[in-house]
């Protein structure tokens, strides 16, 4: 049986063997640029879903001609404390440990975190109802009043900045992908055009026994087809090898996989379907030039 | 089938190589073409190919003006023409066999039947042992050879062939013009370019006389049909 093999020898052509290693490495980087993006999202999703629901509430500390009365406020902290368990929607109310709250300034303010002459907030964690949220102008209004200087914080702003630096991620992310997938095309343009150049005996001849330009841009697009492919697997294996060996280092233990795994159906599908999606574009390109330049022919 | 009026054929700003060409090849008949070097034999043909656009005058193939089709059509209608060419231009990838099977293939036939079918033409051009042979790895007459099995392969209506026996021996170019004559008799307009003017006496057929860009037909002595054979 007879070898199918191009009319036009594609294969002999320099871009035979630098298309496959463009594409990659175009496939490399959006796939980076992909998998980061959603794996922040992800995380940003995680934060939102686990502050949403919490309220923080901020006692302050008695100034120095308070500083006779009894710590922290404590008739300040009881009203507070009443007057949550009394609002419709509050779940639970906690009063943060002095030790806790040390704790969490630790990280900032080293051994002096623990020392008695810091002036400390008096801190409660508010658990809500999602379902039947209170009205949380209100209660900063009922706060405030029963303790003056008291401040509500619902993590909004900073999750809205979260959320911000999230989105500004994921648009470049999807910038790169835009401008790989400009690039591929660019490439292949001019990949296109050098062949319809080097082979232009080869397409008249062709053209003289009947073929018409579907057929020639067959032979074109074809060939970009398999080349991209080739390169676009190839891209995408060493992006998943990168993912892992960075997720390794930073996490010391293989835990990589088990975020692919954990990983949702349509990230996985988005990540997989880039070299194919990459090497259709290339290949609907390679056909578009070709019918483009030999129909501007006379 | 091939009506020329009034063809003039120039390449950029050059001279005329083609001037006031007038002549009519009626469908199944066979002509030589005969004529100087530089006579613009092989011109005259690329215009009936449609390699070339006349810059004058008209031409009409198969009924249809030439001047009005588009690529598509100008792809369908050569499809009807098969072309000998004097440089042969066979694809040096590929081996005989697809060379000769190409025509087939782009028209989307290329099967098992259909190889068959093409080293049968090759065998019966001498060249059954060179069915997976490479064009650089031929003769120059192997390779015309090839060029004509490649013209012949899809039954056109028209032939054409730029001195196809350039380089065979004598024997084979009796052999081929006798293939020539069998497309003929199954009703494909023949139009052979050649300078071998024995071969030219031996056939008897109509000429057409180029020369100094203008044609002159001169009919047959003895025409082996008289009623295909005709010009005007």
């Amino acid at each position: 049986m007879r070898r199918r093999r191009n009319d036009v020898p594609l294969d002999r052509d320099p871009s035979g063997r630098h298309l496959p290693w463009l594409v990659a490495i175009m496939v490399y980087l959006a796939t980076l640029a992909l998998v980061c993006a959603v794996e922040l999202s992800r995380v940003a999703v995680r934060w939102d879903t686990g502050l949403s629901g919490r309220l923080t509430i901020q006692i302050p500390p008695p100034n120095d001609d308070e500083a006779t009365k009894p710590p922290g406020g404590q008739g300040a902290l009881e009203r507070v404390i009443a007057l949550l368990l009394a609002t419709p929607g509050i779940i639970s109310a906690e009063v943060l440990e002095p030790d806790e709250i040390a704790r969490l300034l630790e990280p900032w303010l080293g051994a002096a975190a623990r020392s008695a002459d810091l002036p400390m907030p008096t801190l409660i964690a508010v658990t809500v109802d999602r379902n039947s949220p209170p009205d949380l102008a209100r209660l900063g209004r009922e706060i405030t009043a029963v303790a003056p200087g008291a401040s509500i914080d619902d993590h909004q702003a900073w999750l809205g900045r979260l959320r911000a630096i999230v989105r500004s991620i994921g648009a470049v992310a999807l910038l790169v992908v835009g401008l790989v997938t400009l690039s591929a095309v660019t490439i292949v343009v001019f990949a296109t055009r050098m062949g319809l150049s080097v082979h232009s005996e080869v397409i008249e001849l062709l053209h003289l026994i009947g073929a018409l330009d579907s057929y020639v841009a067959r032979q074109f697009q074809s060939h970009v087809l398999s080349l991209a492919l080739r390169g676009g697997v190839f891209g995408l294996l060493m992006a998943v090898l990168t993912i892992f060996a960075v997720w390794s280092v930073f996490d010391g233990r293989f835990e990589a996989l088990g975020a692919l795994v954990r990983a949702r159906g349509l990230e996985v599908a988005a990540v997989a379907v880039l070299p194919l999606a990459i090497a259709f574009i290339a290949m609907m390109t390679a056909r578009w030039t070709v019918l483009r330049t030999l129909g501007r022919m006379p | 089938m091939v009506r020329f009026e009034d063809v003039a054929l120039r390449y950029g700003t050059g001279p005329d190589v083609l001037r006031h060409v007038s002549f009519h090849l009626e469908p199944g008949s066979f002509h030589f073409m005969t004529g100087p070097s530089g006579a613009g034999k092989s011109s005259l043909l690329s215009l009936i190919y449609l390699a070339q656009r006349p810059t004058g005058g008209r031409i009409r193939l198969f009924d249809r003006d030439v001047h009005n089709l588009s690529r598509k059509e100008t792809a369908l209608m050569r499809r009807q023409i098969g072309v000998v060419f004097q440089d042969f231009r066979l694809l040096d990838h590929l081996t005989a066999l697809e060379n000769v099977a190409l025509p087939l293939k782009v028209v989307g036939q290329h099967d098992a039947k259909v190889d068959r079918h093409v080293a049968e033409l090759l065998a019966w051009v001498g060249l059954a042992d060179h069915l997976h042979s490479y064009p650089p790895t031929l003769s120059g007459g192997q390779k015309q050879r090839v060029a004509i099995a490649r013209a012949v392969v899809s039954r056109p209506s028209l032939l054409l062939a730029d001195e196809p026996t350039g380089n065979v021996d004598e024997r084979m170019a009796v052999r081929l013009l006798y293939l020539f004559e069998e497309l003929n008799k199954l009703g494909t307009t023949i139009l052979i370019a050649t300078h071998n003017e024995s071969l030219v006496a031996r056939f008897r057929h109509p000429v057409l006389r180029l020369d100094g860009g203008r044609v002159t037909v001169t009919r047959a002595t003895a025409p082996v049909r008289p009623d295909k054979g005709s010009a005007a």
